[in-house]
C-alpha cells in the first residue's frame, strides 16, 4: 500500500506513542495507575484515528471505568459504571457555565448573517488609508472585530478570503503577507473574549469565566496590536510588499447633495454651521441638519463620556457610606456611624461592586481597587483610592475626610480636570480635522464599525464589571445580534426598494430573518451538540482516569522531576503546543487540562494565568502546518495561483509573533492579570 | 437500503431541527429574565431551572442530528488523508468498540435514572417549589435512543462504503462555512455598494 506523504506525520506520531507505551509500561507489574496512563496514551492514538472524539472518549471511559471498578468489586462493577455514566452526563446537562456556549455561538451566527463585514472592511480600509500597509491593517482590524463578535474561524477566514484577498492582490500586496494577515486575524476570535474557548477552559479547570474574560482582554488586544505593528513595519521597510493606495482608491466621494457645500469650504463642520446660518447654497435644510447632527456625534459622545466620569468621580457618596458602615461592621473600633445592617450586605458582595462605582469603572477604566468587603479596617474612602490608582493623582482633601461626613457631591478631583482637558483638546482636534472626506468616512464607520464594537463592548463590559453573568450577557448579546441582523437586512432592502425593487422591504426583511433564525438555530444546535457531547465523553473519561489513579502517578512523576515553576510552565506549554498539531483545541482542553490544572498549586501558578497562556498558545495551533485549519479555509476561496505553501509561509511570521506574545505575557503577567486583579481582588 | 438510511437521517434531522429552536427560546427566556430582574425588579424563581433545562435538552437532542450530518469533531490529522475504504474500516471497528458500548450504556442507565426520578416525583431543589426534574432526566434515554438509531445507520453506511469504495450520500443541511452562500452574501452587498456608487456618479 502506498502511503501518502501527509500521512507520515500522523502515523509517525502514533507509532512514537505506541512504541513508548510498549517500552515504558512496566508490563510485569501493572497497577491501576499504570492503566490510567495507558488509557491517556491510547486516547491520543484513538483520537488520531479520526473517530468522532466524543464517542471515543465515552467508549474508552466506559471500558476503563469498568476495569477500575472490577478490580475492587466485580459484582457491582457494571452497576457502578452505569451510575457513573449517567451522573456524569447529567452533570454536563446541568452545568451552569456551559449554558453560555450555545448563546454565544448563536450570537456569532446571527452577527455573521447580518452581512456587515463588507461595510466594516471598506470603511476601515478608507479610514486607515494613510497608515502604511493600510489594506492589511484594515484586514487585521476587521478580522479582530468580526472574529470577536462571531468566534467562527472558518467563516471569518473564508469571508475575508473572498473580500480582502482580491483587494490586497489587486493593490499589489505580497501574496504571503496578505494570506498571513487574513489567517492570523481570523484566529483572533479564539482568544479575544467573549470566546467559547475560555468558557470551555473555565468549565474544565474550575476558573471563573468572568475573570478569564477580564484577563484575556488585554492579551488579545496586545496580539492584535502586534500583528498590526508587524504589518506597518513591513510596509514601511519594504514598500514593494504592501504598496500605498493610490489617491484615487483612497478618495471617498462626497455625495452630490453636499457637493456645493464641499466646494466652498474645507472643513465640514464650519461649512455646515455656515449653511445653517443661511449660506446653504441650495442644499436642503433637512440634509444640512442631518449632517450636522452626525458631525456632532463625536462631540456628544465626548461630553457624555466626561459627564459619566464626572458622576463617577464626584458621587462616591453612597460608596463612602457603605464603606464606613462595613468597616464599623467588621471592626468595631473604627469610629463609624454604622448600624449592623450593612454588614451582611457587605459580606455578601463577593465579586460584585457597589453600584455607584460602576459608572466610573465602565468609562474611565481606572476602577476601584477592591470590593468593599475586602477593606479590613481601612477607612479610606474609595474616591481617594481611585485617585491613588491614577498615575496623575494628587492628594486631595478627601483623604482626610471621615467617611460618613461626605453627604453631598464631592468636589471633582484634579485628575478629572486633566481628563476633561485632554478630552476637550481631543474634541477640538477632531473638529479642526473634520473635512468632508472624514465626515463621509465617519458616517461609514457609524454604520458598520461602531454598532459591532458597541455590541461587543456592552456584552463584555457587563460581564467583566459584574453587571451580568456570562450567560445573561450572552443571551442579551444574541438578542442584540438579532437586532443588528434585522437592522442591516432592512437597511439593505430599503436601499434596493428605493432603486425600484417590487417587494416591500419589510416583507423581504421578515423573510430574511426567518431564514437567518432558522439557519443560525440549526448551526448552533450542531455546534453546541458537538462541544457538549464532547464534554459528556470527556467527563466520563476523566472520571475513569481519576478512578484508576492516573492523576496520582502523573503528580508524583512531575513532582519527582523537581522542576522549577518556569521549567514546569515551559514543559506544559510545550506539550500543549505539540498536542495542538494532531488535536483540536476542544480536545486538548477537555482531556488535558484536568491533568495539568491539579499540578498548578505545587508550582504556585494561578490557574487563571495558566488559562490565558493556554488560550494564547492554542492560537498557534490554528496557524501551524500541516493541520492549520485557517490555511485550508483560505485556500478554498483564493485564486488558483495562490498556493498552500505561500499561505503557510505567510502564516509563519504571525506564528512567530504569537510566540513573542506568549513570552511577553509570561514575562509580564500584568498584561493579563492586571484587569482581573484590579476588579476582583 | 439507501432509502432506509435517508429516512433515519430525515428523522434525526427533524428532531434536531425541532429542538434547535430551543436556542431561540433560551435567548428570549434569559433576555426576558434580565429585563424582568433589572428593570421590573421581578425575578422569576424558576428562571435558572428553565435555563438549564432548555440548554441541556437542546444539546442532548441535537446529538443524533449532529451525527447524521457528520458534525461531531474528529481528529483530522490522518483521517482526511485516508481512502474511503480505510476510513470505513476504521469507523466500522470503532463504532462497535466505542460508540455502541458507550451510547448503549448511557441510554440504558439513563432510562433507570429517569424512571427512578419519576417514581419519586422528583422536583428541582435549587429553589423552593422547583419545577419537576424527571422530564429533563427523560431526555437522556430519549436522546440516547435516537443516537443509537443514527449510529446504526452510520454503521450500515460504513458497510456500504466498504462494498462500493465510496461514501453513500447524506442529506443536505446548512453548513458553517458554506462558501457559495458566503460568496453570495459578499457579492450581494458589493453589488449594492457598486449600485450606490453608480447612482452617485450619475447624479453628479
Amino acid at each position: 500500500m502506498k502511503i501518502r506523504k501527509e500521512l507520515w506525520f500522523g502515523l509517525g506520531l502514533m507509532g512514537l506513542i505506541l512504541v513508548s507505551i510498549a517500552v515504558f509500561m512496566p508490563w510485569g507489574s501493572l497497577t491501576n495507575g499504570h492503566l490510567g496512563l495507558l488509557m491517556l496514551a491510547l486516547i491520543v492514538v484513538a483520537i488520531m484515528l479520526g473517530f468522532p472524539t466524543a464517542f471515543t472518549l465515552m467508549g474508552m471511559g466506559v471500558f476503563f471505568a469498568w476495569l477500575s471498578y472490577n478490580s475492587v468489586n466485580p459484582d457491582l462493577a457494571v452497576r457502578q459504571v452505569l451510575d457513573l455514566m449517567v451522573q456524569r452526563a447529567y452533570s454536563v446537562m446541568s452545568n451552569d457555565v456551559l449554558i453560555a456556549i450555545p448563546l454565544f455561538v448563536f450570537m456569532g451566527y446571527l452577527v455573521e448573517r447580518a452581512a456587515l463585514i463588507e461595510r466594516l472592511f471598506r470603511s476601515l480600509h478608507l479610514a486607515l488609508a494613510r497608515v502604511p500597509g493600510s489594506l492589511a491593517v484594515a484586514t487585521i482590524v476587521t478580522c479582530a472585530i468580526f472574529a470577536t463578535a462571531t468566534g467562527i474561524v472558518g467563516a471569518v477566514v473564508t469571508l475575508m478570503g473572498l473580500l480582502a484577498l482580491p483587494a490586497m492582490l489587486k493593490a499589489g500586496y505580497d501574496v504571503r503577507l496578505s494570506a498571513g494577515a487574513i489567517t492570523a486575524g481570523g484566529c483572533l476570535g479564539i482568544l479575544i473574549p467573549p470566546s467559547v474557548l475560555l468558557i470551555v477552559y473555565g468549565a474544565t479547570a474550575g476558573v471563573s469565566v468572568v475573570q478569564l474574560y477580564a484577563g484575556a482582554f488585554f492579551p488579545g488586544i496586545m496580539l492584535a496590536g502586534l500583528y498590526v505593528g508587524y504589518v506597518i513595519v513591513v510596509a514601511k521597510l519594504k514598500p514593494a510588499l504592501a504598496p500605498k493606495l493610490s489617491e484615487e482608491e483612497a478618495r471617498v466621494p462626497v455625495p452630490p447633495s453636499l457637493a456645493p457645500l464641499a466646494a466652498t469650504s474645507r472643513n465640514a463642520f464650519t461649512g455646515l454651521l455656515a449653511a445653517v446660518g443661511g449660506r446653504s447654497l441650495g442644499v436642503p435644510a433637512g440634509t444640512v441638519f442631518g449632517q450636522l447632527f452626525v458631525s456632532l456625534v463625536p462631540a456628544l459622545s465626548i461630553i457624555g463620556l466626561v459627564w459619566v466620569i464626572w458622576i463617577g468621580a464626584t458621587k462616591p457618596v453612597e460608596v463612602v457610606d457603605t464603606t464606613g458602615l462595613q468597616v464599623s461592621g467588621f471592626a468595631a473600633d473604627t469610629a463609624g456611624t454604622g448600624t449592623g445592617l450593612a454588614e451582611p450586605q457587605g459580606a455578601g458582595t463577593g465579586l460584585a461592586e457597589p453600584p455607584a462605582s460602576e459608572a466610573e469603572e465602565t468609562t474611565s477604566g481606572t476602577g476601584l481597587a477592591e470590593p468593599p468587603s475586602d477593606q479590613g479596617g481601612v477607612a479610606e474612602p474609595p474616591a481617594a483610592r481611585a485617585a491613588a490608582t491614577d498615575a496623575a493623582a494628587p492628594e486631595t482633601a478627601v483623604e482626610e475626610a471621615p467617611a460618613a461626613a461626605a453627604a453631598e457631591r464631592l468636589p471633582a478631583p484634579t485628575w478629572f480636570w486633566v481628563v476633561a482637558a485632554i478630552a476637550s483638546a481631543f474634541g477640538v482636534l477632531v473638529y479642526v480635522l473634520w473635512t468632508w472626506q472624514r465626515l463621509e468616512i465617519f458616517k461609514m464607520l457609524l454604520a458598520s464599525f461602531f454598532p459591532l464594537s458597541i455590541l461587543i463592548l456592552a456584552v463584555l463590559g457587563s460581564i467583566v464589571f459584574g453587571l451580568a453573568t456570562p450567560t445573561e450577557a450572552a443571551a442579551v448579546g444574541a438578542f442584540g445580534g438579532f437586532v443588528l441582523a434585522a437592522a442591516y437586512r432592512y437597511y439593505g432592502h430599503l436601499r434596493e426598494a428605493r432603486r425600484g425593487a417590487a417587494v416591500s422591504p419589510t416583507a423581504r426583511t421578515l423573510a430574511d430573518l426567518w431564514d437567518i433564525i432558522k439557519e443560525s438555530s440549526f448551526l448552533t444546535a450542531k455546534t453546541t451538540a458537538m462541544v457538549c457531547w464532547l464534554f459528556v465523553g470527556s467527563s466520563i473519561f476523566a472520571a475513569a482516569f481519576a478512578l484508576l489513579g492516573g492523576q496520582d502517578i502523573i503528580n508524583r512523576w512531575v513532582l519527582s522531576m523537581d522542576l522549577t515553576p518556569v521549567q514546569f510552565m515551559l514543559l506544559a506549554q510545550g506539550i500543549i503546543f505539540i498536542l495542538g498539531w494532531p488535536l483540536e483545541w476542544t480536545e486538548i482542553i477537555v482531556i488535558f487540562m484536568p491533568i495539568f490544572v491539579p499540578l498548578l498549586p505545587h508550582f504556585n501558578i494561578d490557574p487563571l494565568f495558566f488559562g490565558l497562556l493556554v488560550a494564547l498558545n492554542l492560537q498557534t495551533a490554528f496557524l501551524s502546518p500541516p493541520v492549520a485549519m485557517a490555511a485550508f479555509y483560505l485556500k478554498g476561496v483564493s485564486p488558483p495561483h495562490v498556493t498552500l505553501n505561500q499561505i503557510f509561509a505567510g502564516m509563519l511570521p504571525f506564528m512567530g509573533i504569537q510566540v513573542i506574545a506568549l513570552a511577553l505575557l509570561y514575562i509580564f503577567p500584568g498584561i493579563g492579570l492586571w484587569l482581573p486583579q484590579t476588579l476582583y481582588r | 437500503m439507501q432509502r432506509f438510511l435517508l429516512t433515519v437521517d430525515k428523522l434525526s434531522t427533524l428532531v434536531g431541527h425541532a429542538f434547535s429552536f430551543l436556542i431561540v427560546l433560551l435567548t428570549l427566556h434569559v433576555s426576558w429574565e434580565v429585563f424582568s430582574r433589572y428593570v421590573l425588579g421581578a425575578p422569576r424563581a424558576w428562571a435558572f431551572d428553565g435555563m438549564i433545562m432548555l440548554y441541556g435538552t437542546l444539546f442532548m437532542m441535537a446529538g443524533a442530528y449532529t451525527l447524521s450530518k457528520n458534525g461531531h469533531v474528529r481528529g483530522d490529522v490522518l483521517y482526511g488523508f485516508f481512502e474511503p475504504r480505510t476510513q470505513a474500516t476504521i469507523d466500522l471497528i470503532l463504532y462497535f468498540l466505542f460508540f455502541i458500548p458507550g451510547v448503549f450504556a448511557l441510554t440504558y442507565a439513563g432510562y433507570f435514572y429517569a424512571a427512578e426520578s419519576w417514581a419519586i416525583n422528583e422536583h428541582s431543589n435549587i429553589t423552593a417549589d422547583g419545577p419537576p426534574v424527571y422530564p429533563f432526566k427523560m431526555v437522556i434515554p430519549i436522546a440516547g435512543a435516537f443516537l443509537l438509531l443514527q449510529g446504526l445507520v452510520e454503521i450500515i453506511r460504513c458497510v456500504i462504503c466498504l462494498r462500493d469504495g465510496a461514501w453513500p450520500s447524506r442529506e443536505e443541511d446548512v453548513e458553517e462555512v458554506d462558501v457559495e452562500k458566503l460568496k453570495e452574501m459578499v457579492h450581494a452587498d458589493e453589488a449594492m455598494l457598486d449600485a450606490g456608487a453608480v447612482v452617485r456618479e450619475t447624479a453628479r
